[in-house]
C-alpha cells in the first residue's frame, strides 16, 4: 500500500469504500477468504469463461396441490409437509477459454439443474456464477419456434431472440436451409414437418448462432445416422473455432469423444473426473 | 442465505431488444387472427356487444346529462377493454410462452412488454374506429387530439404496471387469474364507463376535498372517493375531455399532465422492481 508504513495494519478493511480488490493477483493475506468471494476472486489463474463456486441448488414442493393466495390470505404461512431434493449440491466448476466439460450421470443425479444454474435461469440458494464471455445455451431444439410460421420466419425470430443483427440474418438463413436438408419444407409452416425434420432444424439453427461458451443439454438425440455424422463435423468446427462448451448427456461415450474433461455426478455431487485432454493453451 | 450471483452479463442491447419487442409483438397480433374467417373483426365483437347493449340500456337515463353519449361510451369500453385485455394477457403470456420462460435466458420484462405492444396495436385500431365514428357524428378533430399519444402512454404503463404486479405472482398463486377476473367485474362498475364523471379542474382542488368527502361513514362516500380517484377513472377523463369536450371541460393544464405521468411511472416502476425480482424464481414454479 502506497502512502502507509509497511507492515502497518490495516484499521478496517477497503470494503466498501476503498473500491473492490483487484480481480487478478496474489491475495492480500490481511483480508480472509470470504472478502475475496464477494469478488469471485479466481486465485490468479488465467480468466475462466465461466466459472462457478460450491453451488447448491434444492427443490421444494409441497405434497398437496394448493397454491392459492385465498388460502394464503385465510390460513397464513403455515409450515406445510414438503418434499425437498437437493438437486445440486456444493459444484464447483471452471471452464477456460476453448475448453469443452462433459457431465454425466444417471437421471436426476442434477446435471440439467447444474447445467440451468450455469445459464442463469435458475438461482442457486448458495454459491456464485461468474461469467466472463456472451453464451448461448440449448435445453430444447427450437426453443421460441412457432407451429403457424415457416421455417424462414422461424429461423429469423430465432436469430432476433439470439440478437443476431440484420446483416448476419440472411447469412445465416442460408446456412440453416444447406445444414438442415429439408429443401422443399422451407416454406411450409412448422406444423407440416416430421419430428426429425423438426430436429434437424433445431440443431440448425441453435449451432449457427454460437456465444463463446455453449451449454448443451442431450444434443446428441437428433435424427439419422448421416444427419448425426453431420452434427458431429459441426460440434468440432465449433470446437475447432475456439468455442467453450459445457455438454449435459447421460452417455458417456458420446461426451468422451469431444469433451476435453468429463465429470460424472451423482446425487447432486461430482464424483468423479476424468481428463481425456489436457488443456494445452 | 444470501447467493451472491452477479447480474446476467446481459447479450442483448437495448435495440436488440426493441427489435424483439416490436417483431414479436407485430407477430403476435396477426397469429392472434390469421386463419378465422372474420379475422380481426373478431376483436371488436366483445367491445361492441357490450356497447350496444349498455347504449340501449343506459341512453334513456343518462343522454341528458351527457352529449355525445355514444361516443362517451364507446371510448370508456375500449379503454376499460385495453386494460383487461393487458393486464389478463400480462398474466397468461407467461404459459403461452412457456418455453421462452424456461429455456432462454433473457430479460423476462421483454414478455411484458410484448403484451403491451401487441395491445397497443389492437387499441390503435379501436381507436381508428373510434375517430371514424367521431367523423359520422359530425364531431369533429379538435387541436387537442395531440394530447392522445401522451394519454395512450399513461394507460399502457398504468395497465402494465398493474399486470406486472398480477403476473409477478401468478405462479405462485394460481387463483390469482380467478380473483382478478372477479375484481374487474367490481372494477366495471367503479369506473365512470357507463355514467357521468366529472372532476374540479384542477385536479388538486378536488383531493384537498377528499376528507370532507370521506366525512360520512356511509360505504357509498367511500365508493364515490374511489371512482374519483382511481387511475382508470383519470385516464378516462382526460382522453373523454381532449377528444370530446375540450371546449366545455378545457385542456388538461401541464402540471396536472406532468403530475399524471409521474404517478403512472411509479406504479409502473413498483410493478417492475417486483417483476424483475419474482422472476427469476419463474423456472421452478411452473
Amino acid at each position: 500500500m502506497e502512502g502507509k508504513p509497511s507492515g502497518f495494519p490495516p484499521m478496517d478493511p477497503p470494503f466498501p469504500f476503498g473500491g473492490a480488490p483487484p480481480a487478478r493477483g496474489p491475495r492480500d493475506p490481511r483480508f480472509g477468504a470470504s472478502f475475496y468471494m464477494r469478488f469471485h476472486y479466481n486465485g490468479g489463474m488465467t480468466d475462466a469463461v465461466l466459472s462457478c463456486r460450491n453451488i447448491t441448488k434444492s427443490f421444494h414442493r409441497t405434497l398437496i396441490p394448493v397454491r392459492h393466495l385465498q388460502e394464503r390470505i385465510i390460513v397464513g404461512r403455515r409450515k406445510k409437509t414438503q418434499w425437498s431434493v437437493n438437486a445440486v449440491d456444493d459444484v464447483s466448476l471452471r471452464l477456460a477459454p476453448g475448453e469443452w466439460i462433459g457431465l454425466s450421470g444417471p437421471n436426476g443425479c442434477g446435471k440439467t439443474t447444474l447445467l440451468r444454474v450455469l445459464a442463469g435461469l435458475l438461482v442457486p440458494d448458495l454459491g456464485s456464477v461468474e461469467r466472463n464471455a456472451t453464451f448461448s445455451c440449448f435445453f430444447e431444439l427450437g426453443v421460441g419456434f412457432h407451429e403457424e410460421h415457416t421455417a424462414a420466419e422461424n429461423v429469423r425470430m430465432h436469430a432476433m431472440l439470439w440478437g443476431v443483427d440484420f446483416a448476419a440474418m440472411r447469412s445465416m438463413a442460408d446456412a440453416v436451409r444447406a445444414f438442415a436438408g429439408i429443401g422443399d419444407h422451407w416454406n411450409l409452416p412448422l406444423k407440416c414437418y416430421s419430428t426429425g425434420m423438426r430436429h434437424r432444424l433445431g440443431f440448425a439453427v441453435s449451432t449457427a448462432v454460437p456465444g463463446d461458451v455453449l451449454l448443451l443439454d442431450e444434443i446428441f438425440a437428433v435424427g439419422d445416422a448421416a444427419f448425426q455424422v453431420q452434427c458431429w463435423e459441426r460440434l468440432f468446427a465449433l470446437k475447432r473455432l475456439g468455442h467453450s462448451a459445457v455438454m449435459v448427456s447421460h452417455r458417456t461415450g458420446d461426451l468422451e469423444r469431444i469433451c476435453d474433461r468429463v465429470f460424472s455426478m451423482n446425487g447432486g455431487k461430482i464424483v468423479q473426473e476424468k481428463t481425456i485432454a489436457p488443456i494445452t493453451a | 442465505m444470501r447467493s451472491y450471483i452477479r447480474v446476467l452479463i446481459s447479450n442483448y442491447t437495448v435495440r436488440q431488444m426493441a427489435r424483439i419487442v416490436w417483431t414479436v409483438g407485430w407477430s403476435d397480433f396477426f397469429l392472434k387472427y390469421r386463419g378465422s374467417v372474420l379475422g380481426y373483426l373478431w376483436s371488436l365483437l366483445a367491445p361492441l356487444a357490450k356497447f350496444l347493449v349498455i347504449y340501449y340500456v343506459f341512453r334513456p337515463f343518462v343522454s341528458d346529462a351527457i352529449p355525445y353519449y355514444s361516443l362517451y361510451l364507446f371510448l370508456g369500453i375500449i379503454v376499460w377493454e385495453h386494460f383487461t385485455v393487458t393486464t389478463t394477457h400480462c398474466m397468461s403470456v407467461l404459459h403461452e410462452k412457456a418455453a421462452f420462460v424456461q429455456k432462454l435466458p433473457f430479460p423476462r420484462i421483454l414478455l411484458i412488454f410484448i403484451v403491451g405492444w401487441t395491445n397497443l396495436i389492437i387499441f390503435l385500431t379501436h381507436l381508428i374506429i373510434f375517430a371514424v365514428f367521431v367523423v359520422v357524428t359530425g364531431k369533429g378533430f379538435p387541436v387537442q387530439w395531440v394530447f392522445v399519444p401522451l394519454i395512450l402512454f399513461h394507460m399502457t404503463i398504468l395497465a402494465l404496471g398493474v399486470g406486472m404486479i398480477l403476473s409477478a405472482y401468478c405462479l405462485k398463486y394460481r387463483d390469482i387469474p380467478h380473483l382478478w377476473s372477479i375484481a374487474t367485474q367490481v372494477l366495471f362498475w367503479l369506473t365512470p364507463i357507463t355514467y357521468a364523471y366529472r372532476l374540479e379542474v384542477p385536479l388538486l382542488a378536488t383531493i384537498r376535498r377528499m376528507p370532507e368527502m370521506i366525512r360520512g361513514p356511509a360505504l357509498h362516500n367511500l365508493f364515490d372517493v374511489f371512482v374519483q380517484f382511481q387511475p382508470l377513472s383519470l385516464v378516462m377523463y382526460d382522453l373523454r375531455r381532449i377528444t370530446l369536450y375540450p371546449k366545455e371541460l378545457g385542456t388538461p393544464s401541464l402540471e396536472h399532465l406532468l403530475g399524471m405521468t409521474v404517478v403512472f411511472l411509479a406504479i409502473f416502476c413498483i410493478g417492475a422492481v417486483i417483476f424483475k425480482k419474482r422472476s427469476r424464481h419463474f423456472v421452478q414454479e411452473y
